[in-house]
């Protein structure tokens, strides 16, 4: 899928400011951003749901027309008719997506079964939990087995075990279809996706594959923390070359450094020789966490 | 066009689930068997209501066998609108408010089949309703008044329905782009109020009004034979109805 300078605009408010993407087959992708960062009104655009403003979306050999039976769809809320079972439901929508009435029934049996609600498809919806409708939505956005899935924040409104169960099977179905689903939740993209795309008021921020961006905007970071205040302390090893950048806070420093080993083995050398009062010394790594969060507090 | 069956069938099914197809007819025959019977038992009913003076003589002539069906026509415009118009004005407004209508637009589904799926249910449900209901009246009045060529009844029932159909159309219009329902049911009944006082009041200036084929249908059954202007508000209304469907099936909203 190609995204090109895709833009909505609703009235003066614009929702979604050239954004250009491209979606390659069988990855796995993260739209990252804050709330009302455009991720659902991306995803809507996407989804034929929404006209854009402006710029294009191809899809496969299918550039300008529909190609919403490749497409498979959840929305934020998904929505069912409460007076159906699971089954009707999601026979009904499989035969709008073009199935067979006796395709549509298989196909249902078997997304009943492999999503772990198959005793539920003999019961009204409105009598699901949360959980449940989530999976039903998901059942339903692959019926007619599209080529590409879209979750509109598909754990968001789920207690820690159901996102637990959603993020397994993402992990499953990310085997055989590409997925694209948008979250605010970084720790979850990282997890399942090969790919971020992070959006910030409606802009594309940054772009790349997990693994990459790892490598780009990861460093190594030391977190000194001690009893007596190490402001002062902090500033005299600003300018040391191993060390890129500096954060105070009362008793505890970030250190950002270039090189791990060597600085750990210049800082403690440091503190042996001070004598500074510490109470942990740490070295990790910053996470995707902290570029998300420099992102969109920039 | 298979889909646009796939959305008929579930339009029914939902009707059937939520009592529709039973409570609509049912008030229909209702209002329909209501007028020849009040009519025939009127004398008796004011006899029994009591508070008249003793040897008071109360003589009201039972009305024709037309001007029964006449009245019955009177009892749709009345109770007949007001239950359709409550019964279908959350067609629409309702499932794009949950959100359904997303649900099934971000399927290969054409617009105009969602909207036409669910016109084409709501009109078959009140045609049913009302040519049952006329048939329930037209049989009392048979058995209570007098006779009346069956035949006419089913050519002023007809009249009468492209009426309906364009109130039904309206509700749907109204429906495809409010989203509160209530305000759907608002609209339509005021328009229809309207519709129908203006031409009452300004009867030679609203010779078009669709209004004018109930008058067409009444004139059928008293008099035997339709009085007053027909090809014209038939065209217009016809005209209005294509349009508002059509309005109704190609404005896809973006909410």
């Amino acid at each position: 899928m190609e995204v090109r300078s895709l833009t909505k605009s609703f009235g003066k408010h614009v929702a979604v400011n050239d954004l250009s993407f491209s979606i390659e087959k069988g990855h796995c992708v993260a739209l990252l951003g804050a709330n009302g960062a455009g991720k659902t009104t991306t995803l809507e655009m996407l989804s034929g749901l929404q006209q854009p403003t402006n710029g294009s979306v191809s899809f496969g050999d299918v550039h300008k027309g529909d190609y919403r039976e490749y497409i498979g769809y959840l929305p934020q809320h998904p929505v069912f008719f409460p007076w159906m079972n699971g089954m009707e439901y999601l026979v009904f929508m499989g035969e709008l997506s073009g199935l067979s009435k006796t395709k549509a029934s298989t196909r249902a049996n078997e997304l009943l079964e492999r999503l772990g609600i198959a005793d539920a498809g003999k019961r009204k919806v409105g009598g699901y939990s949360g959980g449940m409708k989530q999976r039903l939505g998901i059942a339903q956005a692959l019926i007619h087995e599209p080529k590409l899935l879209m979750l509109d924040e598909p754990v968001s409104a789920l207690d820690p075990v159901g996102r637990r169960e959603i993020l397994e099977l993402m992990k499953l179905l990310k085997e055989t279809t590409t997925i694209l689903f948008s979250t605010h939740i970084l720790h979850d993209a990282e997890e399942v996706c090969d790919d971020v795309i992070m959006i910030h008021k409606g802009k594309l921020a940054i772009t790349g594959s997990v693994s990459e961006l790892r490598r780009k905007h990861q460093e190594d970071v030391i977190i000194i923390s001690a009893e007596a205040n190490l402001g002062a302390w902090a500033r005299s090893i600003e300018d040391w070359n191993t060390v890129s950048k500096v954060k105070s806070t009362h008793n505890t420093v970030e250190i950002y450094v270039k090189n791990a080993a060597e600085a750990r083995r210049q800082l403690l050398a440091e503190i042996a020789e001070r004598q500074l009062p510490i109470t942990s010394f740490t070295v990790a790594q910053t996470s995707l966490e902290d570029l998300f969060m420099e992102v969109v507090g920039k | 066009m298979k889909t646009w069956l796939v959305l008929f069938r579930k339009e029914w099914l939902e009707m059937i689930r939520n009592y529709k197809v039973i409570w609509i007819p049912l008030a229909f025959v209702l209002f329909g068997l209501l007028q020849p019977i009040t009519s025939y038992y009127m004398p008796e009913i004011l006899k029994n209501a009591g508070n008249l003076p003793n040897g008071a003589v109360i003589k009201i002539p039972i009305p024709l066998s037309g001007e029964v069906l006449a009245q019955t026509l009177g009892q749709y415009n009345q109770m007949g609108i007001l239950v359709l118009v409550l019964a279908f004005m959350g067609i629409i407004a309702s499932e794009r408010k949950s959100g359904m209508t997303k649900a099934i637009l971000v399927k290969p589904v054409g617009y105009s089949s969602y909207i036409t799926a669910k016109w084409t249910s709501a009109v078959l449900l009140s045609a049913g309703a009302i040519f049952l209901s006329m048939a329930a009246s037209w049989y009392y009045t048979v058995l209570l008044i007098g006779d009346f060529p069956f035949m006419n009844v089913v050519k002023g029932a007809s009249i009468f329905f492209i009426w309906i159909l364009f109130l039904i159309t309206l509700t749907v219009f109204f429906s495809s782009f409010l989203k509160s329902s209530g305000l759907v049911a608002a609209f339509t009944l005021l328009l229809s109020i309207l519709v129908t006082l203006l031409t009452s009041l300004l009867g030679k200036w609203m010779e078009w009004s669709p209004y004018q084929l109930t008058n067409a249908a009444a004139t059928l059954f008293t008099a035997g034979r339709i009085e007053g202007p027909f090809l014209l508000p038939l065209i217009t209304t016809v005209i209005l109805t294509v349009l508002l469907l059509s309005l109704a099936a190609t404005r896809k909203s973006n909410s």
